[in-house]
């Protein structure tokens, strides 16, 4: 997608392979088996008959990063396994996305210790983040509909400059080229 | 004899047909996948959920005394309260109450030692539909706290 990515203007034609880019991606997030701990059991709940995260097309979890968009971080993540979980995320093909699942992976939890790391963000972009310890089934996939709806708004191959706004979000931008007008319009969030 | 019953059994597909009644015998079964957006599980009676503040449900006045037990109780400090007095009133006014939640491992302890009666403050809620978009997102303030604020769902 790297060619064609935010490279078109609005018409007929980018648009409507725009949304149909966007429904292929949100539709079919394949995640990559990423349990550390407890979170794992969860996270394998989710991906079993009773709640079916396939009801989203997330089902398929890859055992390879070339062949996963989503990464579920769920456990937690020590200074040892750091190195491994950048170097998985840099081996996934574009675009890719990574779910934070609960309070270690979020910010290293109850562990605020030499050994592990004070939040997955730390290494790799996280998208979402799913508070728990852990998360139940269902938080996890309100997480995957968090995410889908963030690729929602993404977008694939328009140009167009929009700003993400939501309830608890900060502003982004995305599409767009650093330093252009809008950006410097963007109002900064004062939060206290 | 035994060699003839097996070519009659595999012949005749009687292997496979066994195979297919197991799939067959499911299949008129309700399905056993919960539709989460649509239907939500209720939880059970002693769930902890994300920490949330109760107002007096008359009124709407405070019940908080601003005691900082929660906060002194918190095995990881993820509670910071920030109180005044003032001259005439002899109550503590709450400046601020910031609880991050990107840390908490909901044991539970802040609610339990809340000692206002009988609408406790602190309590464990059932809300689990936490999914932030940014680290800064899941410190939550006061205006995000109070029980029965508003969660984004989802419906489909």
């Amino acid at each position: 997608m790297g060619l064609i990515e935010h490279r078109f203007d609005d018409n007929i034609i980018t648009t409507t392979i725009d949304r149909v880019l966007t429904w292929a991606r949100e539709s079919s997030i394949w995640p990559m088996g990423f349990g550390l701990a407890c979170c794992a059991i969860e996270m394998m709940a989710a991906s079993a008959s009773r709640y079916d995260i396939a009801r989203f097309g997330a089902e398929v979890f890859r055992a390879s990063p070339r062949q996963s968009d989503l990464m579920i971080v769920a456990g937690t993540v020590t200074k040892k396994m750091a190195p491994v979980l950048r170097r998985l995320y840099d081996q996934m093909p574009e675009p890719k996305w990574v779910i934070s699942m609960g309070s270690c992976s979020n910010a290293g939890g109850p562990f605020p210790t030499y050994s592990v790391l004070q939040g997955v963000d730390k290494v790799v972009p996280v998208d979402v983040y799913v508070s728990g310890c852990p998360p139940r089934p269902e938080a996890l996939l309100y997480g995957l509909m968090r995410l889908q709806d963030k690729i929602r708004k993404e977008g694939t191959v328009l140009r167009r400059e929009r700003i993400i706004l939501s309830a608890d979000t900060e502003p982004t931008l995305v599409g767009a080229v650093s330093g252009s007008a809008l950006a410097r319009a963007l109002p900064t969030r004062d939060r206290g | 004899m035994r060699r003839l019953a097996r070519f009659f059994n595999s012949f005749l597909l009687i292997d496979l047909l066994k195979g297919m009644w197991v799939t067959l015998k499911y299949t008129p079964q309700p399905a056993f996948t919960f539709q989460y957006p649509a239907e939500r599980r209720p939880t059970a009676p002693r769930f902890r959920g994300v920490l949330r503040l109760q107002v007096e449900p008359g009124t709407g006045a405070q019940t908080c005394i601003v005691c900082d037990q929660c906060a002194r109780v918190c095995p990881d400090d993820l509670i910071a309260l920030g109180v005044h007095r003032e001259a005439a009133r002899k109550i503590k006014v709450r400046d601020y109450f910031d609880f991050n939640l990107a840390r908490c491992s909901f044991c539970g302890l802040c609610a339990e030692v809340c000692p206002t009666k009988p609408i406790k403050a602190l309590i464990m809620s059932e809300d689990y539909e936490l999914g932030a978009y940014s680290r800064d997102a899941q410190v939550l303030r006061v205006d995000e706290m109070y029980d029965g604020v508003e969660i984004e769902h989802y419906a489909r």
